[in-house]
């Protein structure tokens, strides 16, 4: 019956959602079961690739390129400004 | 951080609210705050930068199409990623986009960029039942109400679906899982 109750929390565990009580509670419980074990470390890392997974990098070129197209397309837009050059470095003067 | 919440949401309304009466600054303000995560869901589904940036334009402007049916109740960022979504799936039909993205940018180390090709392979495997809930909640962030709400699904659903894309992720993963 706590089996049962163990796997249906390992979803949990494995997004990191679970009580540090609940938490504790499972790993213990993984201690004396090896296929909870493998089933809790291998979904978290599954979880962890994901979710450390930076995605595309959306570049300058890209924004323009969108803007562009949303231009071409009739779309309204007032982009935002560029910053001047001489804002572009703190001078001295500036602290 | 909690307290920021409202005070976006006040921001936003007004944004939306300008929008509707057709300020141009508006939607740039709008594509500042959400083009970057737009893009990013959109790359993540069609699997290359062009057809990305294609989809994410067409989504700002659906939204100014549609400006006067806005409605700032904080339900916007569902409707966004809801159009984006669906631009993405009309595209996946129209080109049968379902390869690996051919100009997958190599950042990092080579392991590392290894490891996320061989993750997106795998994930563009799954099913898109399963694929969608991954992307929205484990890659974008989202909350599962946030992402039920884009996919039109029940939370209960979201979640089982989430638990079973995990699962098949992790097993067509396997050795990779096992090795690291």
């Amino acid at each position: 019956m706590k089996t049962d109750l163990h796997k249906k929390l390992v979803d949990l565990y494995a997004g990191r959602e679970l009580p540090s009580e609940l938490n504790e509670d499972l790993e213990m419980a993984a201690f004396n079961d090896a296929e909870l074990s493998h089933d809790m470390s291998t979904l978290r890392q599954t979880v962890d690739l994901l979710k450390n997974d930076p995605g595309p990098e959306f570049t300058e070129e890209s924004y323009q390129r969108v803007l562009m197209k949303i231009y071409a397309r009739g779309g309204n837009i007032e982009p935002r400004a560029a910053t001047p050059i001489h804002m572009q470095y703190q001078l001295p003067m500036q602290g | 951080m909690p307290n920021d919440a409202p005070r976006e949401s006040l921001a936003e309304k007004r944004l939306l609210k300008a929008l509707s009466e057709g300020d141009p600054n508006a939607l740039g303000q709008i594509y500042e705050i959400y083009g970057e995560r737009i893009f990013r869901f959109t790359y993540r589904f069609l699997g290359n930068r062009t057809d990305a940036e294609d989809a994410t334009a067409e989504t700002f402007l659906r939204v100014l199409r549609r400006s006067a049916e806005l409605r700032a109740d904080g339900a916007f960022k569902t409707w966004l990623f809801r159009i984006a979504r669906n631009l993405c799936i009309d595209k996946l039909r129209q080109h049968k986009l379902l390869e690996l993205p051919p100009d997958t940018p190599l950042e990092g180390s080579e392991e590392r960029t290894t490891l996320r090709v061989t993750v997106h392979a795998a994930l563009n495997q799954l099913p898109q039942e399963y694929q969608d809930p991954l992307v929205l909640c484990d890659l974008e962030d989202l909350s599962a109400q946030e992402a039920a709400n884009i996919l039109e699904i029940s939370v209960p659903a979201l979640k089982s679906r989430l638990y079973r894309g995990r699962k098949a992720l992790r097993d067509k993963l396997g050795s990779l899982m096992e090795g690291t």
